[in-house]
């Protein structure tokens, strides 16, 4: 089972997208931040991560170099709002294997990760 | 009040209440006001900086809150608690960041703030000088209230400016 790691500031969100992955037999860590997201990175290791972009105490950006630098395979796919995407595509530059625009197609996400874990 | 901005929050609203909650969003009667707006029992406030300024209101009922959320997340709520609240931020976050976007294309960048919630009827929300814009979005959940106090910026710069046109 593939261990996806959830990271977003909004409770909400992390509660919708965990119900979904785990409905589809995933198995779901989350982080509240990008700091925690890093921490948590280092110790559990998931298999993919799914990331805000815009939130405190270190955004997803800071995060996605962080997590690569420790990680270079990590594969992480990025979560933003409608007019956001400039900090998007310096999220793929970066490495980021993708991004969903929010608000998001259940199915988008799921075709994300599936192709971000090969 | 430039009524021009008016249009990217409606069909905003009205894609992100279809393709979210699922409901179809009728546009009720507009009005410009000038004196403070009275808070309703849930109201988002997100600020807009850059070409276009100023703040935007979502007001609803906390009965239509949590059928809202209800919708979104697949349960039910019994209380407006800390994920409900996160979710109707959430909505009314995403609702202004699809109107931002529209109003790039229309030549207006602008950033917008993290929302705030205030929970509670009754409170006065001064925009201060800036003219008020609300309309009500009729659905079957009921009510929501847009107030959009915005002015045009011509000085007015963006850290992250929209791309228009999308990715």
């Amino acid at each position: 089972m593939y261990k996806i790691m959830i990271v977003d500031d909004a409770q909400f969100m992390r509660v919708r997208l965990s119900k979904l992955l785990t409905g589809h037999g995933y198995e779901v860590v989350e982080a509240e931040n990008g700091e925690q997201a890093v921490q948590t990175y280092r110790s559990i290791k998931p298999d993919a991560v799914l990331m805000d972009v815009t939130m405190p105490e270190k955004d997803g950006l800071e995060a996605l170099a962080e997590i690569r630098g420790y990680d270079n395979q990590a594969k992480v796919v990025m979560l933003t709002a409608l007019g956001q995407e400039s900090m998007v595509l310096q999220a793929v530059q970066a490495g980021a294997k993708d991004y969903v625009v929010k608000p998001f197609d259940p199915d988008r996400v799921l075709r994300a990760l599936q192709k971000a874990l090969g | 009040m430039n009524v021009q901005f008016l249009n990217p929050f409606i069909e905003a609203a009205f894609a992100v209440l279809d393709a979210e909650v699922g409901v179809t969003a009728k546009r009720g009667q507009l009005s410009l006001q000038r004196s403070a707006a009275t808070a309703s029992e849930v109201t988002v406030l997100i600020s807009m900086v850059g070409q276009v300024k100023g703040v935007v209101l979502y007001g609803l009922s906390e009965a239509t809150a949590l059928q809202i959320v209800a919708k979104i997340l697949g349960q039910s709520f019994a209380e407006f608690d800390d994920l409900a609240q996160s979710g109707i931020s959430e909505m009314g976050n995403v609702i202004t960041g699809q109107a931002g976007q529209r109003l790039a294309e229309a030549g207006f960048e602008s950033n917008i703030s993290p929302p705030t919630m205030i929970v509670g009827k009754g409170t006065l929300i001064s925009t201060l000088d800036f003219e008020r814009l609300q309309v009500p979005l009729e659905t079957e959940l009921g009510t929501i209230q847009i107030h959009l106090a915005l002015r045009e910026s011509i000085n007015g710069t963006v850290s992250h400016p929209l791309p228009i046109g999308g990715a």
